[in-house]
């Protein structure tokens, strides 16, 4: 027998997305989050605005999980993983368990959304070069993030505000030394974000921007990338970064500057390393638990990918957001309306063949 | 004896944690698929072995004796007393070795410098040389630095590519030999790494009042890099340990600079044909910004290039009044000084161009009087009396 009910895997934007839409649907749904509350990695992480229309990233998620919640037909499981799965598309079998006390239920489902996101770069597994574990004042754009949201951007090291702070993009991205050759997407336009927001918080700021190339995609080139330039006076310098070294107190950021076609060395107070996406610890569980196939970057495959930019290599087990390689908060949430639909018309189309 | 730890300690208040999961597929599964399917021989690491971390968890062995050495051009060249002092700790400590004499070049210096040669030309002068090391019953342990890292390259290459197999295979089977890929390619610093306490407890100098500076050598670390030593306790993790553990299993003491990711200078093309970019680059960029640093007493290192430019380039930015002079050696050389060896008769520093006589009086070192000695070793070759020194005049 068919079950009517669908599984979403993840509390994040996607998650959640497609929690409301189930629910205004009036599916019946379950969402298992690994953490202990709502959002993903916006909430968990600290972020400040979202890009690329700067709205105040909790409000936002708030917003999002008080509409997903506001629907009695989705039950939400939080501090819960799903640990085992059998079955098939219509009738799986999926084992959830309590992260805390271990106790767990076996729920029956007709299908299922994976939407368990992304992780940031981990910095200190390779470009030891740009010194993350051995510099406070490198930070990450998750780092950054915090502080912009805390209306603190300060040089770590001192806490007082920096005077000249820099981007260096493309880290852990684009990047075949490591293995890494995907773009992801969304770094380019984060950091010209917060690039405006250093420049709103702190004015006296000199914000540098080294990069192989800007992608903006649509409009982030006239709503981020211009306003940065000639608003806010962000500087955009092309180039590779080889090296970030201290000296005194401050760090010296080397490299090339390639439109120039010279070396450069420039002081700087505050270093933010752009790191990209990984597939994040639950994305990779989670795909040997559905068993789905997964790309080489560990991401879940999506086999028809721009045709059916949801399916999985699984019938019944579709992916939403980051888990499927990195995505931006648009393209997250619109194929999280699609997963929505997806798995809600196989659960209602399997019921009408079983009746 | 106190060690100082703090400039192998992060500066930074983040813990980087190992994560095992990225680190590239363990190469051993498919080199023993390749034995089975009779593509070759895996020459297994001889017992007693150490293992040691590399990068991202893997153990590797590395071997105490039995150890066939393959050394390198620029070493015998021009720091003899480089792999004069990686031998002496071998009869130190009392390993079986052999320094063959049927040993090639690796010929890699051409391949990266001016990208002559061919991949199965590159990889049949290194199955060459591990099939000498194998019918001897040794196993082969690299001196060079270039070498090594060619040849981690090369065992890739060989192993995803049939047809440079095959190629290779005719070529060995022209020249009668087997084809052999070790079980580990392994380089003298990972052997002085795994032996460092072995030396710290034969010990026989003092060497707690000597500041260093540690320059890893590229080819070391930055080639195939997933396969060199790294230890969470030094530098976080966050570079090789290979050198500096052993520097501080001496008691010496490490001294941090910034530059500490760049070239020594040598750079391979640049060397050949951009020369006084190399010679002002290891001089303004290495030694000049470790003195302004750190002020060691001897910069440490652990290839052949490394130690040839750090030291050979200081001459020319003394000529030009740059903040130079500071001796530049191997781990091996500075190792056997702290087990008591000959600085000459052994570690041959008269081959350095640096002035190093102050470091040997820190060290305790009566220099005057192992020059005199030395010089009694040249007089019996002069007058014919001997064709060479032995490892007995050595330790007379």
């Amino acid at each position: 027998m068919a079950s009517d009910t669908v599984l979403i895997i993840g509390g994040g934007p996607a998650g959640l997305e497609a929690a409301r839409l189930l629910g205004d649907l009036g599916q019946k749904a379950i969402l298992v989050e690994k953490r202990d509350a709502l959002g993903g990695t916006p909430i968990a992480e600290h972020y400040a605005a979202l890009t690329h229309n700067f709205r105040d990233a909790e409000e936002a998620m708030n917003e999002l999980i008080a509409a997903a919640k506001a629907n009695p037909t989705v039950d939400f499981r939080l501090g819960s993983e799903v640990v085992e799965c059998s079955g098939a598309a219509g009738d799986f079998q999926v084992k959830i368990v309590r992260s805390g006390n271990g106790t767990g239920e076996t729920v029956n489902v007709g299908s299922i959304v994976v939407a368990t996101g992304f992780q940031h770069f981990d910095p200190g597994r390779e470009t030891q070069m740009y010194g993350y574990y051995e510099y406070d004042d490198v930070i990450t754009l998750a780092d950054a993030e915090k502080m912009l949201k805390e209306h603190k951007f300060v040089t770590p090291s001192k806490g007082t505000p920096p005077q000249r702070v820099c981007f260096i993009q493309c880290v852990g991205s684009r990047d075949r030394q490591i293995g890494n050759e995907y773009c992801s997407k969304v770094c380019c336009g984060i950091s010209s974000k917060q690039a405006i927001e250093i420049r709103q918080q702190v004015p006296d700021a000199k914000v540098f921007i080294f990069y192989i190339d800007m992608r903006m995609y649509g409009y982030w080139e006239n709503e981020i990338y211009w306003p940065a330039q000639e608003q806010y006076h962000v500087q955009y310098v092309k180039g590779i970064i080889t090296e970030i070294i201290r000296k005194g107190d401050r760090l010296v950021v080397r490299g090339e500057d390639t439109t120039m076609g010279r070396p450069m060395e420039v002081p700087m107070d505050v270093v933010v390393l752009a790191v990209g996406m990984e597939p994040s610890r639950g994305t990779k569980d989670v795909a040997k638990i559905l068993g789905l196939k997964q790309n080489k970057y560990k991401f879940i495959e999506v086999p028809h990918d721009m045709l059916d930019p949801t399916a999985t290599s699984a019938p019944g087990i579709f992916v939403a957001g980051a888990a499927a390689g990195p995505k931006d908060l648009d393209d997250t949430m619109a194929m999280a309306g699609a997963a929505a639909m997806k798995a809600a018309a196989l659960v209602r189309k399997l019921a009408r063949v079983s009746a | 004896m106190t060690i100082p730890y703090d400039a192998v300690n992060t500066k930074s208040s983040r813990k980087f944690e190992l994560q095992a999961e990225y680190a590239p597929e363990d190469f051993h599964d498919h080199l023993f698929e390749l034995e089975h399917e009779g593509e070759w021989i895996v020459q297994r690491v001889p017992e007693p072995y150490v293992e040691v971390m590399t990068k991202f968890g893997r153990k590797k062995k590395i071997p105490l004796e039995m150890t066939w050495h393959h050394k390198s051009c620029g070493q015998c060249g021009h720091i003899p007393g480089y792999s004069t002092a990686i031998f002496w700790l071998n009869r130190k400590l009392n390993f079986k070795y052999i320094d063959p004499t049927d040993q090639t070049s690796c010929t890699a210096w051409n391949y990266y410098a001016s990208a002559t040669s061919n991949a199965a030309a590159q990889a049949s002068v290194g199955m060459r040389n591990f099939a000498a090391a194998y019918e001897t019953g040794y196993f082969p342990i690299i001196h060079c630095g270039t070498s090594y890292g060619h040849y981690k390259e090369v065992r890739e290459q060989l192993m995803h590519h049939a047809e440079l197999r095959h190629q290779v295979r005719d070529v060995m089977k022209k020249l009668g030999k087997p084809m052999v890929m070790p079980e580990e390619i392994v380089h003298y610093s990972e052997w002085i790494h795994a032996v460092r306490d072995r030396i710290a407890a034969l010990q026989t100098r003092d060497f707690s009042k000597i500041a260093v500076t540690v320059h890893p050598a590229c080819h070391y670390y930055k080639l195939v890099q997933e396969d060199a030593i790294y230890d969470p306790d030094i530098y976080g993790g966050q570079r090789t340990a290979t050198v500096s553990a052993t520097v501080m299993a001496v008691g010496a003491e490490v001294r941090d600079y910034s530059t500490w990711f760049d070239c020594c200078g040598f750079g391979f093309r640049h060397i050949l044909v951009q020369r006084d970019f190399t010679r002002s680059f290891a001089t303004r960029r290495k030694i000049e910004v470790m003195k302004e640093e750190a002020n060691p007493d001897v910069v440490i290192t652990h290839d052949t290039g490394c130690v040839t430019t750090l030291d050979k380039s200081q001459f020319v930015g003394q000529a030009h009044g740059l903040n130079v002079g500071v001796p530049v050696m191997s781990d091996a050389q500075f190792a056997a000084l702290a087990m008591g060896a000959h600085p000459y008769r052994v570690c041959q520093l008269h081959w350095h161009s640096t002035e190093y006589r102050p470091l040997l009086e820190k060290m305790g070192i009566d220099h005057e009087k192992a020059w005199a000695e030395f010089q009694e070793d040249l007089k019996q070759l002069k007058s014919g009396e001997k064709q060479y020194l032995t490892w007995e005049d050595v330790d007379a």
